[in-house]
């Protein structure tokens, strides 16, 4: 028993199981499969063909990477706004014709013809734009219409000026130098497109355009409640795409100098699964410019070596087709089902064993009693979810609720109330500073403080990255106590960093080190992570020694004592160990003692649970979530220890009525309140052999101030 | 085939197909009607009842009870308190009882003039249902041979499937056994067509057991969404069933992770384990299962608890018609029998130690609204 134990932990601690979860939820990895599938063809290409990797074979791979990623960029824009461009290849053909005719035919200088080329795009772009964007037409239908229009005009154009353009050649060393230049090497064409590709991520990616692209692709309405001016933003996405057309065509025109008939005849198709392939979704909304480039390369690579293995054009575009449909399939697999996978494989679970409790050698001061069955309620069904109380000097309450707010009961019958701040996340933690201030932790947002007359302010919401963690853990996700050293540092812990407050139970069945005790310094403004791989951190009360904090580690049922300063700087000893039940929030009592609050009590079948990951891993695949094993928050209690940690007392509700699960306790004054996370009342009880006096902010701060 | 196809699933551990509960849906909509029913009478661990001399017996512990049904009122007495627990109750149309006795064997006769019928140990420790035939024979369901019948949930855990069908001539002779292999048979009644239907707590399902053995073993209704308990004829040809406790998820996912559920049968009291459960459980040291948590002083009736209570009413064919619930936030919970007579509709809650009556049924004929 002993030695399978040691080794299921030694596997729970090595193989990082919870990796796979955490890389899926990152944007990037859309693009990881496409990156792949480029690296393999490549890979495939350099052992197929002999040379393939020579100067000569990249160069003119790059030339054609820059004119068709262009188009294929323009494309991506459109996608992304949710729609679609088919008439690129037509476009494509007017353009290098304007192109053609400015340079051959009339001879214009090449800023002049480069205006014109611009023009046309911009002109079929903003066409497609209106009538897309603003007439509401559907993008499929319009623009197979213009396409079929563009390649009209083109068909009746070409011919009369077919000879003139053939006949004439343009004088522009600029031109020659577009058309074949280069510098060590790479084409000039290729850095042009470099500069557009890497201006358009930034502008996709970080700025404010690209983000509404976006949303507009994503969530259309969504888009339009937000305030997002839907209309232009599609019609600027066909622009877009008809001006960096009119940008490939130029290249195009300056590499070949002529023109066919056949010039952007099937383009639209592959150019369409270049994108596909790379990676950019068809529903609109995800994508990215890097997905356009890689798909570019791949249909390069895929129709060049199919040429070189003398394949007829026919089947080339057969296959081309087949790829098509094969990124589209898998591209609709992979959007629809990513969430789901990524629901089944996040949690986690490692092994945990809890020291067993002999049930028969309970100490007497932890025996069910009814000392909280007749509480005073205070604000019954008016206040939901508070999980901290606390009172201030004039002995009015406050506490967070889940609608975002702290709300101030007035002393000193508590039925009257107030918003006494509007913060906008749940406020956990609560503790007063020494001018007065109140500082919050507030799950999903950070430490806010809230000074005497209701201001809010932001003190942090970001620590230190971790080195090796996949997920971003600067970012606080779920602050959840606080407590306040005498020189004003701020120490906080985080329950968690892999879960959002609305699913923080959840964490329990994974019974990992994923929380971590944070330290603000006002003097420096900056915050640090003081300790790391906590099991749920939860409450947290600074000693009386002014040196050491006490935390909670919810899940180990453990309070530990941590040295911050003094000579004991850093060290670190268990406090209280194998708790009857899980610990919330710790508090100073009268009389040099702490108060903890039980949120819920252990139960031997989820003590075997936590020792047994695997079982829990499939409870969290295969059964819905509202059927999963639970610690047995349900019932919970009070328990009061001594400054070296024996137990004095408990306080139990024996019915579960009114405080079935305690997050937090305050004693103020000879009474003790208290608080639930999950409840909808605050109750309140007299403590016998309190100190009548005593209140924290004088054992935090002293008498006066 | 099914099952084929289940092994196969099991061993690729595909899916969520095997851990599906069937819902509450169709005929076994939920309702609050046992809930809201008449509460006639406070009989602790009020067990299985049987109409008796123009009222009803029921059994509760090792007491036997008499009660008596003057319009709203229902009165109790005491009939005889025996040294075993009383696991059954049957009553025959000529007034005479049949009961079982925890380890004891069988008493046929009437209250103070019973006649002793001795069954072997592994048939008399868990005798769960009996009914009498129309030839004054009697057919036992036998729940498990291993587990007594206090230990129904070790029998559970333990995918016990060693109870058997036995028929008893009270005038002697061997004890016949005409079905074997079942998963807990709690509850059995006669059908029109001479066969015999009993219930299959550990599989779900109601089964039509011949009593010649010809036709062979036949499931009634199958995929029940709760363990059915006991079974019993109406008047109009119609038949009760009682279920005494919910199927769930979790307790699915137990049964088939065997060295969680072997650890915890080894290791933990019965009463802290996760299974089902006759009453209503707010003790700090039983299981609690996520939608269960009490969300601002209130425990959803949709929560997964692990007591229920429900008892449906079917045809003749075992078709369910209709049916009467107490929900998670209820307490008429761990229904184990039925039984109707002139004066009304009587439902034992076994949970609650309450004795219920419905009422009325959606119409006479019955079919559900």
């Amino acid at each position: 028993m002993a030695t399978s134990d040691t080794l299921l932990r030694l596997r729970y601690r090595f193989f990082p199981d919870r990796m796979f979860g955490e890389l899926l939820t990152k944007s990037w990895i859309d693009n990881v499969i496409p990156a792949l599938a480029l690296v393999v063809a490549v890979l495939i290409m350099v052992a197929l063909i002999p040379g393939y990797l020579s100067a000569g074979n990249l160069a003119d791979l790059a030339r054609q990477v820059s004119e068709m990623g262009l188009i294929a960029l323009a494309l991506t824009i459109v996608i992304l706004s949710g729609g679609i461009d088919l008439s690129v290849g037509s476009m494509f053909a007017l353009c290098v014709l304007t192109a053609l005719v400015c340079m051959n035919v009339l001879g214009l200088p090449i800023a002049v013809s480069l205006v014109a080329t611009l023009g046309t795009g911009l002109v079929c772009g903003l066409l497609n734009g209106v009538l897309v964007g603003y007439l509401r037409l559907r993008a499929f239908i319009t623009t197979l219409v213009t396409l079929v229009i563009f390649r009209a005009l083109y068909d009746i154009i070409f011919p009369r000026l077919a000879s003139a353009i053939v006949g004439n050649m343009a004088i522009s060393p600029t031109w020659d130098l577009i058309g074949y230049g280069d510098f060590y090497g790479v084409p000039v064409s290729f850095f042009i497109f470099a500069v557009i590709a890497v201006a358009l991520h930034i502008g996709l990616s970080r700025l404010r355009p690209g983000w509404r692209l976006r949303a507009v692709g994503g969530a259309r309405r969504s888009a339009y409640n937000a305030g997002i001016n839907v209309k232009l933003t599609v019609c600027l996405a066909y622009v877009t795409s008809g001006l960096l057309t009119a940008v490939a065509a130029f290249l195009f025109s300056a590499r070949l100098g002529s023109t066919g008939a056949d010039t952007g005849i099937g383009l639209e198709i592959t150019v369409l699964t270049a994108v596909v392939l790379g990676g950019v979704s068809l529903g609109g909304g995800r994508g990215s410019a890097g997905n356009a480039i890689i798909g570019t390369i791949l249909v390069l690579i895929l129709s060049n070596s199919l040429i070189r293995l003398s394949m007829p054009g026919s089947v080339n575009q057969l296959i081309l087709g087949l790829v098509l449909i094969a990124a589209v399939l898998f591209d609709r697999k992979w959007v629809k089902n990513r969430g789901k996978i990524l629901s089944k494989i996040y949690v986690s679970p490692t092994f945990l064993r809890l020291p067993e409790r002999d049930r028969k050698a309970e100490p007497a001061a932890l025996a069910i009693n009814d000392r909280l069955g007749d509480t005073e309620l205070i604000g019954l069904g008016t206040v939901e979810g508070p999980e901290d109380v606390i009172l201030d000097r004039n002995d009015n309450l406050y506490t967070g609720t889940r609608h975002g707010t702290i709300v101030r009961f007035f002393a000193p019958d508590y039925n009257r109330s107030e918003v006494f701040a509007r913060i906008g996340g749940h406020p956990l933690g609560l503790s007063f500073a020494q001018n007065g201030d109140l500082l919050t932790c507030v799950g999903g947002m950070g430490v806010y403080r809230v000074t005497p007359d209701g201001t809010v302010a932001k003190v942090t919401d970001e620590t230190n990255r971790s080195l090796l963690s996949i997920i971003d853990d600067s970012r606080l996700r779920l602050p959840d106590d606080l407590d306040i050293a005498p020189d004003g540092r701020v120490f906080f812990s985080e329950a968690t960093i892999r879960y959002d407050m609305s699913e923080w139970a959840v964490d329990a069945l994974e019974g990992r080190g994923n929380g971590r005790l944070i330290c603000f310094d006002p003097k420096t403004q900056t915050t640090r992570t003081v300790l790391r791989g906590l099991i749920f951190p939860n409450g947290i009360t600074i000693c009386r020694d002014g040196q050491s904090l006490l935390f909670a580690e919810t899940w180990a049922c453990r309070i530990s004592r941590y040295w911050f300063d003094g000579p004991n700087k850093g060290k670190r000893e268990v406090f209280l160990d194998n708790l009857p039940g899980y610990p919330d929030n710790l508090n100073r009592g009268s009389n040099g003692t702490y108060w903890i609050a039980l949120l819920g009590m252990r139960t031997k079948t989820f003590d075997l649970a936590m020792r047994k990951p695997s079982f829990r891993r499939r409870m969290a695949k295969r059964i819905a979530s509202d059927e999963w094993l639970f610690p047995n928050i349900n019932r919970g209690c009070v328990l009061h220890v001594s400054e070296t940690g024996d137990i004095l007392g408990s306080y139990w509700d024996e019915d579960g009525e009114n405080h079935p699960s305690i997050t937090s306790t305050c004693e103020h004054k000879g009474w003790l309140y208290l608080g639930g996370v999950s409840n909808n009342r605050i109750g309140r009880v007299r403590i016998k052999d309190a100190d009548p006096d005593w209140t924290a902010l004088d054992d935090y701060w002293g008498k006066d101030r | 085939m099914s099952g084929f196809g289940a092994a196969l699933g099991r061993f690729f551990s595909r899916g969520d197909a095997g851990i599906s509960v069937p819902a509450m849906d169709g005929v076994f909509r939920p309702n609050n009607r046992l809930e809201t029913a008449e509460r006639l009478l406070s009989l602790d661990h009020v067990d299985n009842l049987a109409a008796f001399g123009g009222g009803l017996v029921a059994s509760a512990g090792d007491t036997l009870h008499q009660i008596k049904i003057q319009g709203s009122e229902a009165v109790g007495t005491e009939l005889e308190t025996f040294d075993a627990p009383v696991t059954f109750v049957a009553a025959a149309d000529d007034g005479q009882l049949a009961i079982g006795l925890l380890g004891s064997g069988i008493r046929i006769g009437s209250p103070g003039k019973w006649t002793s019928l001795d069954l072997p140990r592994e048939q008399s420790s868990c005798m769960t249902a009996a009914t009498f035939l129309p030839d004054g024979k009697l057919a036992i369901c036998i729940g498990s041979r291993v587990n007594s019948f206090r230990d129904w949930k070790r029998d559970l855990m333990e995918l016990g499937h060693t109870g058997q069908v036995i028929v008893l001539d009270p005038a002697g002779g061997p004890a016949k056994v005409i079905a074997d292999g079942l998963a807990y048979p709690n509850g059995i009644v006669v059908l029109d067509n001479g066969r015999l239907a009993v219930s299959e707590s550990w599989r779900h399902r109601i089964l039509s057991v011949p009593l010649d053995g010809s036709g062979g073993t036949q499931i009634l209704l199958d995929d029940l969404p709760a363990y059915p308990s006991r079974l019993t004829t109406a008047p109009d040809g119609g038949i009760w069933l009682a279920l005494f406790a919910p199927r769930r998820q979790l307790f699915e996912l137990v049964l088939r992770e065997d060295d969680y559920r072997r650890e915890m049968i080894a290791t933990i009291d019965p009463e802290e384990w996760i299974g089902p459960e006759l009453s209503v459980s707010r003790g700090q040291v039983q299981p609690l299962q996520q939608g269960s948590v009490r969300q601002m002083g209130i425990l959803k009736p949709w929560a997964p608890s692990r007591s229920y209570g429900l008892v449906v009413r079917c045809d003749g064919d075992m078709r369910p018609l209709e049916s009467w619930h107490s929900r998670a936030d209820g307490t008429m919970h761990g229904m184990t029998s039925v039984c109707e007579t002139d004066a009304g509709v009587f439902a034992a809650s076994q949970g609650s130690g309450t004795l219920l009556r419905l009422p009325a049924t959606a119409n006479g004929k019955g079919q559900a609204k």
